[in-house]
């Protein structure tokens, strides 16, 4: 059993021991102001493995910026001058816009330490924002991408109904027997509610993912829902589906990005399995956090591919099948839910995905935020 | 059913053959019995294309099935298989394709397998008839 976890943390995407590993060693970054500018910063600069963040400060204590450091295991302080003497940064990045913190800056760093202010430091806020704006426009487009490989399934879903109705009205037309005629109305009826179902489902899978703020998602509920999206990519029918579910189980986060998750968890699962075996899905409330896992006894995932699976634009499918970014925005949607991924796999035996996410928050993050 | 005769094999007037009709969706079955029903046929129904297989080699089905009407997506055995099935070891039954997904691709592979019809659901009562009609004459061609 191979287990891998992809890690946003410089020290142990160094570990991985890639061919491509850089000689330099990381540079050692520290963030001054925790508010939404500095978490953002926080948030990019930690996914960059030749990047360690060293610490990050701010006066407020309840910065949101100063959380998500706490739960990242970047080091937090109040004071600028104990982050410089504790963590030696080879560059500040200023983010807190006061004209007054520029000059104090400048008579406590060391010589040789850089520092990003002023306008510089609004420029890479704007960059920021840019590039989650292109995260965001990326998981769209790969669920568009991958909406059509749910043709087959639409039209079954589709004109199984439809013949039902065209045979019954055809058979309606010339009726005699009164009960009759009322038995085959209502089962055209009931065709039509069960199409536009298929609609409903997919027309509010296929939106664009709602801006609104991060809330409690019902664990269990979204796991089902996927599974009715998924069966329009993959055939079910031979799938053996096991639920384990604890009840009431929840995350927090964006539910439509949390059920594109899934989907794509489930739909990988299924095709592993060449449309035969057992897809489990679990979730449980572990340590006080949530945790999610999806299994199936599949083809599994070769070692050696194992750490390049949650890579931009790495795919195993054949050409035309897959874009190489499912994954990818899994990672991404789990590190904005401040989650973990990871994944268990056996060649010839299955693969496990396990997701974990926090507890939930505490209502000081809530006001904060 | 039993009492049924094909017509070809007994040249009775009473049904005009006897159509095996293989879908996972019971109203698809349904409509297409009642659709078939009133042209004269009798039919028979299979859930999927291991059923399909156990109703073609049970009995007298072996020797009375003149047509059957395949779909593609099903469990189990799916379509693509029964049918390779049936082609191989009843290669004189013909075979209708009745699914709800237009393959281009598909429906060619599948007639160059000697597939005689390639239908797309929803398909109108007399069309599905006079497929089951055209297959009806291959049936009997077949046999001379």
């Amino acid at each position: 059993m191979t287990i891998f976890s992809p890690s946003i943390a410089p020290s142990q995407t160094e570990s991985q021991g890639t061919a491509e590993a850089l000689p330099l060693p990381p540079m050692r970054v520290a963030i001054i102001g925790a508010g939404r500018g500095g978490a953002a910063l926080l948030d990019t600069l930690h996914q960059i493995g030749t990047i360690e963040v060293v610490g990050i400060v701010d006066k407020n204590p309840t910065a949101p910026g100063l959380q998500r450091a706490q739960d990242l295991n970047v080091p937090v302080f109040d004071q600028v001058s104990d982050l410089i003497k504790d963590r030696h940064p080879s560059l500040l990045m200023d983010v807190t816009g006061d004209p007054a913190m520029e000059s104090a800056l400048q008579e406590q760093v060391p010589p040789g330490t850089d520092i990003v202010n002023g306008q510089t430091s609004r420029l890479l806020w704007l960059l920021i924002q840019h590039e989650m704006t292109l995260q965001t426009e990326l998981l769209h487009a790969e669920k568009l991408a991958g909406i059509g490989s749910f043709a087959a399934g639409i039209a079954h879903d589709i004109n199984n109904p439809l013949q039902l109705i065209l045979g019954l009205a055809e058979n309606l037309t010339d009726e005699t027997d009164l009960d009759a005629v009322h038995l085959q109305a209502g089962d055209i009826i009931e065709a039509v509610k069960r199409t536009t179902a298929i609609c409903r489902d997919l027309t509010s899978y296929s939106r664009r993912t709602s801006l609104r703020p991060d809330g409690l998602i019902g664990v269990n509920g979204k796991l089902d829902e996927a599974l009715k999206i998924a069966r329009y990519a993959v055939a079910l029918q031979d799938i053996e589906i096991r639920k384990h579910y604890q009840p009431d189980v929840v995350a927090k986060g964006n539910p439509d990005q949390l059920l594109h998750v899934f989907v794509n968890l489930i739909t990988n699962a299924v095709q592993a399995m060449e449309h035969q075996g057992i897809l489990t899905l679990e979730t449980a409330t572990v340590d006080g956090g949530t945790q999610v896992r999806v299994s199936d006894t599949g083809s599994g995932i070769a070692p050696e591919l194992l750490n390049r699976i949650f890579d931009p634009f790495f795919t195993t499918k054949p050409p035309g099948k897959g874009t190489g970014l499912g994954l990818y925005n899994i990672k991404n949607v789990i590190h904005h839910m401040h989650g973990a991924i990871s994944v268990e796999s056996q060649v010839g035996r299955g693969s496990t995905f396990t997701l974990t996410f926090p507890g939930e928050t505490s209502p000081q993050e809530e006001g904060s935020s | 059913m039993s009492e049924f005769k094909s017509g070809f094999f007994v040249g009775g007037e009473s049904c005009n053959g006897r159509v095996l009709v293989v879908d996972d969706e019971p109203d698809i079955r349904k409509v297409v019995r009642m659709t078939l029903q009133k042209g004269g046929y009798d039919v028979l129904e299979a859930e999927n294309g291991e059923k399909a297989i156990e109703a073609i080699n049970s009995g007298e089905n072996r020797l009375l099935l003149d047509v059957i009407i395949c779909d593609i997506r099903m469990p189990k055995v799916n379509g693509i298989e029964a049918i390779a099935y049936f082609r191989q070891n009843y290669p004189r039954v013909p075979l209708i394709v009745l699914t709800g997904f237009p393959d281009t691709d598909m429906a060619t592979s599948l007639l160059r397998q000697g597939v005689v019809d390639y239908l797309v659901k929803p398909v109108e009562g007399e069309k599905l008839k006079a497929s089951v009609a055209r297959a009806m004459e291959q049936r009997e061609l077949a046999h001379l």
